[in-house]
């Protein structure tokens, strides 16, 4: 090791005292020649003969000097040195070039840096805990292959106590479940992302509270005390980082906890956790309630495969043992990396995938104007091999020149990235997880230092290539007036050709993903988002019949209030606005039976007020909307939408027909009325049936509504004014606002991401490849000018000049077009699952697509088109 | 690293010279003239070859150089050997005995 710092370290010398190394060895070579004459004058040779005969004795001086200068790398060094000079000398020759060159790879440097600096932050890093690897999550998984065998993902309490208890490769395993909640500190309620854990939670993850301590026994037992943990973030932006929060007590669900630590910055498991507190509930619960999710750390030397064989083998046992709730219930076993990412990842590679293809077109495009250059240099390769130079000495040249401008490139491409990255951040939909990590770091560096190593041997290596390869007598014959070469016209067109087929990649990719993306925006939501404030609101406190009352009245208050605002058009409220379920289950008509077999149809359950339909724009098919007399005390009556009706009354009318929806109650309600039907899981998906009850009936599920208020102008303009107003009355309510079209555009921020960046490269890599096209095509008009002038002084008119530019630019188009369509119907398949209401082979986007490619390389070819039919023979001719 | 047995010439040199400076640290111009002592003038290290080998040496690691004032009063380089080396003389002192022994076995025999 220290042998090989040692090589670096004169190397280093080397490089960076390269006189000094030279005048040492000269200083050491006349030490020996003194030495040698010392001798000859020792054995009694003239003092006037010593000097030569020293010399003679000694040999080639200026050869061995070279060998050891060899030795040390020195030549390798200087000839670098003089490569990057020369370099510098021929871009400052041709700025024009060097900055078109420099600013195209930065454009696609840039790009694919920010790019995988998203990748890097949100898929490659370890996650930031204690040997992330071993962390996992558990959930429940059928074990018949099907969806229908398997209960949910998540897991119920006693299974997973018999999880915990029977298996022997974890260190620890925690339950956890996550609600956005009311919290009081202070005088002040607000919404926080609360976290109910067990015990082992923080051990999972190895991590001890920065300051405080960790949950006592006493807290963490059923029926103890309780206590919380809070995030670093929420202490400091809730207690200014002081440490006299420990101690002082938060309100969740109306009961005061102490807070006991406050856990290291960064840490915000799940999610974006404030406020983890311990599940103290002494009651059991049922083994089919599915309400937790499963996170655990493997023992060390533990592999993830010996613990899935050890969980399957546990589940196998409760299926056994609990046929009625467990059978077909096993367990999955994945890398908390991995379940993290899920998602997303397919989304990012792919993006990744479409922004090297923009780097692939730059360097095409790239090695074209390189290749251009190569021509007009022969000239100059010539001479330095007539002068002696070796091809491989040309060809290192060449590529230092390359790599020099890649360089420069990858600089300004870091800058681009990182504007680019921070532009991405924004951007990319906002649940992305670890999307605030992204940033430049050492690796995003590696990747830009590696990208333009790499693109400037894939842009610089093949005109290098052909430039070596020059024909001294034919170059240094014709001089300047050089005779376009046939194989480099190829190799040129070859490259154009190459950047038309993959613009039309990511031309077809980035239609389909729009052509999608606009179904999506043009799906019949079945309500109008426009003008609508959504104001979430949470009475808080424990679910007794006093506080439902309570929070009934607050509601209705607040409701009557809102709704005699100006502006406001109409008001209501309801547990899940259209993009949430809020509840899901079977429903009965007509009867229910004693035992439900659990096969009864499914609707999606909602609470509502009166006049949400309204506010909503959800319209009122048949019947009527609830009304404020449809009171705890009245009948019970519920409003079915148009999907219901068709699953349970096709071709009966169901007004005055009764349904049970077993939901905090089982009673049965009187259908009064049908409305049309929404998308409740957002656009992408088909509408369930659904049935709406009065908030005044089903109270219990009442404590946190969304109030809906539909207003003449924009809504958040109201926002103030109403929290002003529920402030006063209730200032233990907290209250979120948003507005239906933010939440409509939260729904589609995935697609929305990844089609507005396709669109982006795509454009980008179309804008190069008409670049390409028009400057072979210019080049090549400049080339023959000689040859069009000769043309034309024969008769050609100007028509068929233009045409003969032109034709060639409609050839690389076709050929283009030709092999784009055979990548992009291979290519676009890994797009299927993205697709909305779009096949992968839309016909008419690829139309589209070769329409506009055909168009543009017309287009770019014009204007030198245009050039050359205007050529005047005369004066060319007297050039050439 | 140890010099392929095949490449002689160079790799003889080499051995001379870690071996020359396992001794004590000494100039170039020493080096080759202990060399011609010791083998009793069979052998002689010209500069052409033995500037080179120290250069490429110390490049190696394999020995360490410093300019000290010599015994006639001038500034020279002298040459030391490094831990590394120590090792790679061991090494290339036992392939030339295998080689030069191996090499003896063939020539006594025909």
């Amino acid at each position: 090791m220290s042998r090989f710092l040692t090589q670096i370290r004169l190397t280093c010398r080397t490089v960076i005292f390269r006189n000094r190394v030279d005048q040492e060895l000269d200083e050491e070579l006349e030490y020996h020649l003194e030495r040698q004459m010392q001798e000859g004058l020792n054995t009694g040779i003239a003092p006037t003969e010593a000097a030569p005969a020293a010399l003679r004795a000694m040999g080639a001086i200026a050869k061995s000097k070279e060998e050891c200068r060899d030795m040390r790398h020195v030549n390798f060094i200087t000839d670098f040195l003089q490569d990057i000079r020369y370099a510098r000398r021929s871009m400052r020759r041709s700025p024009g070039f060097a900055c078109l060159a420099i600013l195209i790879m930065a454009l696609g440097i840039g790009a694919n840096t920010a790019v995988f600096s998203v990748v890097n932050a949100v898929l490659l890093k370890p996650l930031s805990y204690r040997d992330p690897d071993r962390i996992v999550t558990l959930a429940g998984s059928s074990t018949t292959g099907g969806k229908s065998g398997a209960r949910s993902k998540q897991v119920s309490l006693p299974d997973f106590q018999d999880w915990h208890d029977q298996s022997s490769s974890f260190e620890a395993m925690a339950y956890y479940v996550l609600r956005e909640t009311s919290v009081m500190v202070g005088s002040a309620a607000e919404y926080a992302q609360v976290t109910l854990v067990s015990p082992e939670f923080l051990r999972v993850f190895a991590i001890e509270p920065l300051i405080g301590r960790s949950f006592s026994s006493d807290e963490l037992g059923p029926g103890g005390s309780g206590a919380v943990m809070i995030s670093h973030a929420y202490w400091q932006s809730h207690f200014g980082g002081n440490p006299s929060a420990l101690g002082q007590a938060v309100r969740i669900y109306g009961r005061p906890l102490p807070i006991a630590g406050v856990l290291p910055p960064g840490f915000s498991f799940p999610s974006k956790t404030d406020i983890w507190y311990p599940n103290n509930r002494a009651a059991t619960e049922p083994r089919a309630a599915d309400n937790y999710l499963v996170a655990a750390r493997l023992k060390s030397g533990i592999a993830i495969e010996q613990a899935r064989t050890e969980m399957t083998s546990i589940a196998q046992r409760l299926e056994q043992q609990y046929p009625q709730t467990n059978e077909g219930q096993g367990t999955a076993l994945t890398r908390m990396r991995d379940e993290m990412v899920g998602d997303v990842r397919l989304t990012l590679y792919l993006l990744l995938g479409a922004v090297s293809v923009v780097l692939l077109i730059a360097c095409a495009n790239t090695a074209t104007l390189l290749l251009g250059k190569a021509t007009a240099r022969t000239c100059e390769v010539a001479l330095r091999v007539a002068l002696g130079a070796s091809r491989r000495r040309i060809v290192r040249q060449l590529i230092t020149e390359s790599s020099l401008l890649a360089f420069l490139a990858g600089g300004l491409g870091l800058l681009l990235a990182y504007w680019g990255s921070q532009a991405l951040v924004v951007l990319a939909p906002a649940n992305l997880p670890r999307i605030t990590d992204v940033g430049i770091d050492r690796w995003v560096l590696a990747f830009t230092l590696g990208i333009s190593m790499g693109t400037s041997l894939l842009f610089g290596l093949v005109p290098a290539l052909y430039a070596s390869k020059v024909d001294l007598n034919d170059a240094l014959k014709q001089g300047t007036r050089s005779v376009i070469g046939g194989g480099l016209a190829r190799m040129r067109g070859m490259l154009v050709v190459a950047e038309i087929a993959l613009a039309v990649v990511l031309l077809s990719g980035a239609g389909l993903l729009l052509k999608s993306f606009a179904a999506l925006q043009n799906v019949a939501l079945g309500y109008r988002p426009e003008n609508v404030l959504v104001m979430k609101a949470t009475v808080p406190g424990l679910f007794t019949p006093e506080q439902a009352q309570r929070s009934n009245q607050f509601f209705k208050d607040t409701l009557a209030q809102i709704a005699a605002l100006p502006g406001v058009l109409a008001a209501g409220a309801t547990m899940a606005p259209p993009g949430e379920v809020g509840s899901r289950g079977g429903y009965f008509i007509d009867h229910m039976p004693a035992q439900p077999d659990g096969k009864e149809p499914e609707a999606v359950k909602s609470i509502v007020a009166p006049r949400t339909f309204a506010a909503l724009g959800i319209p009122v098919r048949s019947g009527r909307d609830f009304r404020d007399s449809d009171s705890h005390d009245a009948p019970f009556t519920a409003v079915i939408n148009e999907a219901l009706v068709r699953q349970a009354f096709a071709g009966q009318n169901p007004i005055g027909r009764s349904i049970f929806c077993p939901f905090d109650t089982s009673v049965a309600m009187t259908i009064i009325g049908v409305v049309g039907d929404v998308h409740q899981y957002g656009p992408a998906r088909d509408p369930m049936p659904e049935c709406y009850m009065p908030y005044q009936q089903h109270q219990y599920n009442g404590n946190t509504l969304s109030i809906v208020a539909r207003t003449a102008a924009d809504p958040t303009a109201l926002a103030e004014t109403v929290r002003r107003l529920a402030r006063e009355r209730a200032p233990e309510v907290p209250m979120k606002f948003t507005t239906m079209e933010a939440k409509l555009s939260e729904n589609v921020a995935v697609p929305r991401f990844r089609s507005l960046l396709f669109g982006l490269f795509a454009v980008l890599a179309v804008c190069l490849a008409m670049a390409g096209v028009y400057g072979v095509t210019a080049y090549a008009v400049g080339q023959r000018s000689t040859e069009i002038g000769l043309r034309m002084a024969l008769g050609a008119s100007t028509g068929s000049v233009f045409r003969l530019v032109l034709r060639q630019g409609l050839v690389f188009a076709v050929l283009g077009l030709a092999l784009g369509s055979v990548a992009s119907i291979a290519g676009t398949q890994l797009l299927t699952t993205m697709l909305f209401q779009v096949q992968p082979n839309d016909p008419l986007v690829y139309l589209f697509v070769a329409v506009l490619l055909g168009a543009v390389t017309l287009a770019a070819s014009y204007i030198p088109a245009l050039r050359a039919s205007r050529i005047d023979p005369v004066t060319t001719l007297r050039q050439g | 690293m140890v010099s392929k047995p095949t490449d002689l010439v160079q790799g003889t040199v080499d051995l001379l010279i870690l071996k020359i400076v396992a001794l004590e640290p000494m100039h170039g111009w020493a080096i080759a003239n202990r060399i011609r002592q010791m083998s009793s003038e069979v052998l002689q290290v010209g500069q052409s070859a033995l500037y080179p080998a120290l250069h490429k040496l110390e490049q190696q690691g394999w020995i360490e150089a410093e300019w000290k004032i010599s015994d006639t009063n001038r500034r020279a380089k002298y040459y030391s050997l490094t831990r590394a080396g120590r090792k790679a003389l061991t090494d290339e002192a036992a392939n030339w005995e295998r080689l030069s022994g191996a090499i003896s076995a063939i020539v006594r025999t025909a």
